[in-house]
């Protein structure tokens, strides 16, 4: 075998290696991969040419270390980003999701912060068809990826932990008038999120190390945020939730009370009760920075 | 002939920072002389890992240590990563910054492990080349590890202490020696683990590593996941000898046990060192666990920060 004499060798060994250790079957599948053998054209039976053995160990013994580690590392980091998903499938079936995640997405970040970002997006595009009209047990798998992967984003994302936020009073200090045209900035932590189960609960009762079973659909409308670096989450209802809708993706306070009263079938003046305690809860809960520029706008959905 | 540690400080006996230990850090504000932190677990952080150091920085020294800077890899150095690490390294008044000799992956992408490199004349170059560049955009020198490894390759053509020493003199840069890992390495590769900690260069050496690994019989696995092992100590013995002293860190990355415990196996360095250092009294808090002793099977690094939520 030709000693490597120049960078452009080293690239061959480097690609020849990596292809061998990333390898779903193994790392004797992995030399005799085509993918593989385009970079050095290698027999298992005559890797020692390239890869010594030790006293102890065959060559093949040696790259077998890397090739368990890669897959191994790489699981261990998922479950402990996903660990109420890791419960629901149990740890044999979520290894199977994450290993064939990982084999269609590896890792292209410095940071490991970024491994499962398109893993929720994963499962939703490999899922079993649905034959009925209700959601099934893929869904909640799904929804409760997207929810544990949302608190991680959420957990060391952009947050406004040394900031004054909006306080009740500052609505107040609004003239009446203005009030239908007023924007309200959200805080960059503030996700909202549709759900076909109520999976926070599930996630949370694993986090407390209770043994919860899959629950039965139930719409579910989720406020997430953070605040003292701590993940909060709140669930809300769909009128509530609506008029919050609106105000984060940039519209008026207007657009919020049309998105509320859109939803409302009930009194009015209730509706008028709530909405002004939505504003109180909202305000205390940080979920607007202040009042915004007129043309500020963004969406968190 | 350089000054001793590129005149860089001897900071004492530290303890890598890990996200368990972050409550009782802030609570206890123990005594300890200097935290390692891992570069990539902070860089993008903008919560509370990042709080946390933003915390320590302000009481300790800290020190840089990453993971991924992959300075063996052929792919191009990634200039936004280099960015963040010294925008980082600024800010936390990083006192050095230290990653590994090896690659991290390659065509785009990151394996997250220490890979080896061949050991050559060619590989020199490569390196030497990618590190200076790397210098430069730090504006400090860089530190370097050997890492632990499980294989070696038919086209080395010189020992990892001869590619170390040269290395570090055509680079000027610094070296973190792993005294665990030349240990670990030692046995998979069957090479005199002393021969090697006297042959580096002494006076380039900034800081030292020591760490528990894991025997598998036919190899051993750099696990971080125990305490220090006697021959490990004697090595270390040894390099504090021969070097004169210098910052020494405990690593402690699975199976972690309470920050107690974690220090109090660094302290016992200070029994390995020229007499001029009091012993130090091995704590009895020692057998104070928190996680189950199922040896851990995953070498180092995995370097990941689980959210908090309420």
């Amino acid at each position: 075998m030709k000693s490597p004499v120049d960078p452009v060798e080293l690239a061959r060994i480097q690609q020849w290696m990596q292809s061998v250790i990333m390898h779903p079957d193994g790392v004797e599948a992995g030399i005799e991969s085509p993918g593989t053998r385009i970079f050095i054209d290698v027999a298992p039976d005559e890797v020692e040419g390239l890869i010594c053995r030790s006293a102890a160990q065959s060559s093949i013994e040696r790259l077998h270390v890397y090739a368990n580690a890669y897959y191994a590392r790489l699981l261990e980091v998922l479950e402990s980003e996903f660990p109420a998903l890791v419960h629901a499938l149990g740890e044999e079936l979520f290894q199977e999701f994450a290993f064939g995640y990982l084999q269609q997405s590896p890792s292209q970040s410095y940071t490991l912060s970024d491994l499962s970002a398109k893993f929720p997006e994963y499962l939703a595009r490999t899922r079993p068809p649905n034959e009925s009209d209700e959601p099934d047990w893929a869904d909640f798998l799904i929804d409760l990826a997207t929810l544990e992967g949302t608190y991680g984003e959420v957990f060391d994302g952009p947050g406004v932990e040394a900031q004054q936020l909006l306080q009740a009073g500052d609505l107040d200090e609004i003239p009446i008038a203005r009030w239908p045209s007023v924007r309200l900035a959200p805080v960059p932590c503030l996700k909202l999120m549709t759900l076909k189960f109520a999976v926070h609960d599930y996630a949370t009762a694993v986090r407390r190390q209770e043994n919860p079973s899959l629950s039965e659909p139930s719409p579910t409308w989720l406020i997430v945020t953070r605040r003292d670096y701590v993940v909060r989450r709140v669930a809300v209802d769909e009128t509530e939730f609506a008029a919050l809708a609106a105000l984060v993706s940039g519209g008026t306070i207007a657009d919020s009370l049309e998105a509320a009263q859109n939803l409302w079938f009930g009194d009015f003046d209730q509706l008028a009760r709530d909405v002004q305690r939505w504003f109180r809860d909202w305000s205390a809960a940080g979920y607007f920075q202040r009042i915004a520029d007129s043309d500020e706008a963004r969406s968190t959905i | 002939m350089p000054s001793a540690r590129l005149g860089l400080p001897h900071l004492g006996l530290g303890v890598g920072l890990r996200s368990v230990h972050f409550p009782y850090l802030l609570q206890q504000r123990p005594a300890v002389d200097w935290f390692e932190v891992i570069s990539e677990n902070f860089m993008d952080s903008r919560g509370r890992p990042r709080y946390v150091l933003d915390q320590l920085a302000e009481r300790y020294p800290i020190v840089m240590h990453g993971v991924s800077l992959s300075i063996g890899s052929t792919d191009r150095l990634n200039l936004d990563y280099l960015r963040k690490l010294k925008a980082l390294a600024d800010q936390v008044r990083a006192v050095w910054v230290s990653d590994h000799v090896c690659w991290t992956g390659v065509a785009g992408l990151n394996a997250h492990d220490l890979l080896p490199i061949p050991l050559n004349e060619a590989t020199l170059r490569h390196l030497v080349e990618r590190i200076r560049v790397v210098q430069d955009v730090l504006q400090r020198p860089l530190v370097l590890e050997n890492p632990s490894s499980y294989v070696t390759f038919a086209s080395s053509t010189m020992t990892e202490w001869e590619f170390l020493t040269r290395m570090a003199e055509e680079t000027d840069c610094g070296l973190l020696l792993d005294v665990n890992n030349v240990y670990v390495s030692s046995v998979n590769h069957d090479f005199d683990p002393a021969e090697y900690i006297r042959s580096v260069p002494h006076e380039r050496v900034v800081q030292f590593h020591l760490a528990g690994h894991t025997d598998r019989g036919t190899h051993l696995i750099d696990t971080h996941d125990n305490h220090v092992i006697d021959p490990v100590w004697e090595l270390y013995r040894l390099a504090h000898q021969l070097t004169g002293g210098a910052a020494t860190l405990l690593e402690w990355d699975a199976r972690i046990p309470e920050f107690p415990v974690v220090h109090a196996e660094v302290l016992k360095s200070r029994q390995y060192m020229s007499k001029e250092l009091p012993e130090f009294p091995v704590s009895q808090r020692e057998r104070s666990w928190i996680a189950t002793d199922e040896p851990a099977t995953v070498p180092q690094p995995a370097a990941y920060v689980a959210a908090e939520v309420e």
